[in-house]
């Protein structure tokens, strides 16, 4: 074995112990401001009150409180352990400290995670602004001042509620109601947090905009709650990332992302999911692109243990485009169900879903997806590819697309694959003198490329680090 | 949504299949009405198949059934049959073998009569696919079912022609509950044809009501082509359930055909029970009017060195309406399979409603998997290309369209493609 292999078989090795010391750590915390636990409306109130929020949003909140009682539990995707949820064991709000705009500002022991996990270096190098949010509240923000002047709007959900409550009040629930689905009730009942933007016509916001989510207390739930707006014309790029401590209990994400691209306007939406194995992560995303808009979901997905998270473009202007590429990445214990879904509205609007899977030891990961033509929608175009690999015989993939068309002048493509690492390249490569191990991860790195290559550099050095990770040791 | 509970004034047969039957009247009582929110229920209204009385009710047949009859019996004469077994509503069911046919062995014929004279096939193979739990409406028929068709291969008999069943429901307000069990014996090779005609006439008559249940075993080597043509009339509610089961080394080619009645929800599923097993579905449906299409498909990989394909293709015109949800499954123990699965939906004018849902769930990793779908009007350019040349619009559409099927022709016996042929010919006359 030649050195560089064997270094970078140490590296490997190295990184294997890498989530429990880099993100899985947690701070002992006398926590500022600490809700009881459990769900009602008294909680409701208590979070609403503590927020100084106007009457018609905590109405919302008991509004969606009750939505969510009556709302049974999905009896789809992993019912077992949907119906483990205890509601009443979760801190459903948590405030750790007031908000910073100066880095020295924030506590010490958040600094601490948040440069662990690189945030402020990130967004001296290469944002134009960071948010980061510390459970319940957004405890660091700052913008870059350009983009401040352009009239651009960047603010956790809670700021942008006070100082923008035109905006607010005019698109929020507008893409996901209340009554959507039991997790968009809850978090419509409980959010805190999340980001607020808006960018003004044509304005062209060049670099992106990064939100980044931890949670660190045992029991936790995290609901924050994201609308975006991109004015007509204009363009944007988000980006979130998020981890949580190791704990035995389980906590709970939830949260609600709203979209909306007007005419011409352009989002994209990027997300690597790397919460600890004891997350449930049941998020609701959905986007509203208008003529000629163009709304681009990309979404990892490599931690949790229970993610359901079905990214959604409703096109409703003539000829707006949706694009969805998704990756999932299902170890030990895991289950991704996670997809895309298309809503066409509008006479020829155009779209793609792209979903790339990896199932490794007991792993299970489910593609499940929609695509909807309306009457109205003619000349509309969608394809979807679904690319499955399985690796470990205990490994468990799924495919359950839906495609309903109400329309006869479209063309509707639908492809999915699932196979294991195919035998003659792992020949052809360890032929070549890699061994096995590198030959396998090589061929699940080019498997994932086509997502890869649409992440900034980081976010795809971070990636690939982590399938890395998550690759070690698989061939026994 | 309570159903009204059955009570049928007795459950015939035998001492074990009372047992059966008794059996299902409690899995049918018992379980709720399926929701419609559970994704085989999406699309189509589980109360269409509601019924209130536990009696089959029958009519008298249509005059046309005389006449096909008659065609069958002139070919079963010229020597293109094996077999034809005539089921009238499940009363009366009658069946002629060809001496090569007897001489090998072969049974074709009523299924209560077979539960004497086969009684020990009948009580191991019946309900052992499609059991007393299976669902709501398979237990309706489990508990209900009048009389069948019973057809049995024996071990290495090479049937050459093809067994053709004809099953005609009565007309309006009619009520039926076929069922059909065939087994095929080791290295055994047959073709059956299961056709389901009749039923009220048109969309507005009092609808009429089949509930059928098919088993289908192939013995270990055994070669079999099933092909099921559902050709009912306009005002047929229809559910029909069927499962195969294969063991190892034996190829099932099953070909599910639907061109008639109002409602018609099918669900046909092939177990690839054994080692080298090989199993083709071949599907055409072809919906017109405001006619309801909900299909399933399943293969199950329950044993590995396994290979499955499906080809299921779909051509709508005027308001149809076709939903399509195809199953593959995998088992962990299932090594080394190979699965595939391709749904085509063509539609022929603005209108037609299609929906497509094939579903993968693969619980191991030395597989390979793959499945496709489409859904659009027929290709410009095709057409571009034909006109050009002549070809009248219309002329060149039912070009396309013949081609769109013919693959699925091809694993039709020339028995039924003639009558298959006329039927789609018809539904291309007024494109």
């Amino acid at each position: 074995m030649s050195d560089a292999v064997t270094k970078q078989k140490e590296d490997l090795s190295r990184l294997n112990e890498d989530y429990a010391t880099k993100y899985g750590f947690h701070d002992p915390v006398d926590y500022f401001d600490q809700g009881a636990k459990g769900l009602s409306h008294e909680v409701v109130e208590m979070i609403s009150q503590k927020k100084k929020e106007p009457r018609w949003m905590a109405d919302r909140r008991h509004e969606a409180l009750d939505i969510f009682y009556e709302k049974p539990t999905p009896k789809w995707g992993n019912v077992d352990l949907l119906e483990e949820i205890n509601y009443e064991n979760i801190y459903y709000y948590l405030k750790p400290t007031g908000q910073s705009e100066s880095w020295d500002d924030v506590p010490e022991y958040i600094k601490q995670t948040f440069d662990k996990l690189g945030i402020p270096q990130a967004e001296r190098e290469f944002l134009g602004g960071v948010s980061a949010q510390y459970e319940s509240e957004v405890v660091y923000h700052s913008m870059r001042k350009d983009l401040e002047e352009k009239g651009v709007v960047f603010l956790d959900m809670d700021s942008g509620l006070r100082e923008r409550p035109d905006i607010v009040e005019k698109y929020f629930g507008t893409v996901i109601p209340s009554n959507d689905n039991k997790f968009a009730a809850l978090n419509t009942s409980v959010w805190s947090g999340g980001s607020f933007i808006y960018v003004p016509p044509g304005v062209d916001v060049e670099i992106p905009l990064q939100a980044y989510f931890r949670i660190n207390a045992e029991n936790m739930g995290q609901f924050e709650r994201t609308l975006i707006i991109a004015d007509k014309g204009s363009r944007v790029h988000y980006i979130e990332g998020c981890t949580a401590p190791v704990y035995s209990t389980n906590s709970l994400h939830s949260a609600v992302v709203e979209l909306i691209a007007l005419d011409d306007a352009y989002i994209r939406y990027t997300t690597i999911q790397n919460w600890a194995r004891n997350i449930y992560n049941l998020v609701t995303k959905r986007a509203t692109a208008h003529r000629g808009a163009t709304v681009e979901w990309v979404d990892g997905n490599i931690g949790s243990r229970l993610t359901m998270k079905y990214p959604c473009i409703q096109l409703v202007g003539e000829g707006a485009k949706g694009e969805i590429l998704s990756v999932a990445f299902a170890g030990v214990d895991q289950h991704q169900d996670a997809g895309a879904k298309v809503i066409h509205a509008a006479p020829r609007t155009s779209s793609r879903i792209t979903s790339k899977s990896i199932s490794k030891d007991n792993g299970r990961a489910s593609y499940r997806g929609l695509v909807k033509i309306h009457k109205n929608a003619e000349a509309s175009k969608v394809s979807v590819e679904c690319d499955a690999l399985l690796i470990g015989t205990d490994a468990r993939s799924d495919t359950y697309p839906t495609m309903e068309i109400d329309n006869d002048q479209v063309a509707i493509e639908h492809e999915a694959r699932v196979s294991k690492v195919a035998e003659e390249q792992l020949f052809y490569l360890t032929s070549r003198g890699l061994n096995e191990d590198e030959a396998r991860l090589l061929i699940v790195n080019g498997f994932m490329e086509p997502f890869t290559k649409e992440l900034p550099m980081e976010y795809a050095v971070e990636l690939n680090r982590l399938i890395e990770l998550e690759m070690e040791g698989s061939i026994g | 949504m309570e159903t009204p509970k059955l009570s049928p004034s007795q459950l015939t047969g035998p001492e074990w299949l009372q047992a059966k039957r008794a059996g299902s009247l409690t899995s049918y009582n018992d379980l709720p009405l399926p929701q419609r929110g559970l994704h085989l229920w999406r699309y189509t209204d589980p109360r269409t198949f509601v019924i209130d009385s536990a009696e089959a009710t029958t009519t008298s047949v249509e005059s046309t059934f005389a006449d096909v009859a008659r065609v069958e019996k002139q070919h079963f004469d010229d020597g293109h049959l094996d077999a034809l077994v005539i089921d009238n509503q499940g009363q009366t069911i009658t069946s002629d073998l060809s001496a090569d046919a007897s001489a090998a062995g072969l049974v074709a014929g009523s299924l209560t009569a077979a539960l004497d004279s086969h009684r020990e096939l009948a009580e191991r193979y019946l309900y052992a696919l499609v059991n007393t739990a299976f669902g709501k409406f398979e237990a309706m028929n489990g508990a209900l079912w009048q009389d069948g068709v019973f057809v049995y291969v024996p071990d290495n008999a090479v049937l050459t022609r093809p067994i053709h069943l004809l099953r005609e429901a009565g007309t309006n307000g009619s009520r039926q509950f076929p069922r059909l069990l065939v087994i095929v014996g080791a290295n055994a090779e047959a073709t059956v044809i299961d056709e389901y005609g009749g039923g009220a006439d048109e969309a507005g008559d009092t609808p009429s009501y089949s509930n059928g249940v098919v088993e289908v075993f192939g013995g270990a080597g055994s070669r079999t082509r099933y092909i099921s043509l559902q050709r009912h009339g306009r005002g047929m509610n229809a559910y029909l359930t069927h499962r195969a089961q294969i063991a190892n080394d034996a190829s099932m080619v099953t070909v599910p055909l639907a061109f008639g009645g109002a409602t018609t929800k099918q669900n046909f599923g092939v177990n690839l029970n054994g080692r080298g097993a090989n199993s083709e579905m071949a599907g055409l449906l072809f919906g017109g009017n405001y006619q309801h299409f909900d299909n399933h498909t399943l293969h199950h990989h329950t044993v590995g060195d396994t290979y499955s394909n499906i080809d299921y293709r779909v051509a709508l015109k005027d308001r149809a309406l076709s939903a399509y949800t195809g199953l593959i499954r995998i088992d962990q123990k299932a090594k080394n399979c190979e699965a595939y699965q391709e749904n085509r939906n063509l539609l022929l004018n603005p209108g037609t409603r299609a929906e497509t849902i094939p579903e993968l769930e693969i619980l191991n990793e030395d597989v390979s998997c793959s499945h496709g779908a489409t859904v659009g009007p027929i290709d410009p350019l095709m057409l571009f290309y034909l006109t050009c040349r002549g070809i009248p619009t219309d002329v060149a559409t039912r070009m396309i369209v013949s081609g769109f099927v013919a693959s699925t022709f091809d694993k039709i016996p020339s028995d039924a493609r003639e009558r298959v042929a006329a039927i789609v010919e018809s539904r291309l006359g007024d494109i």
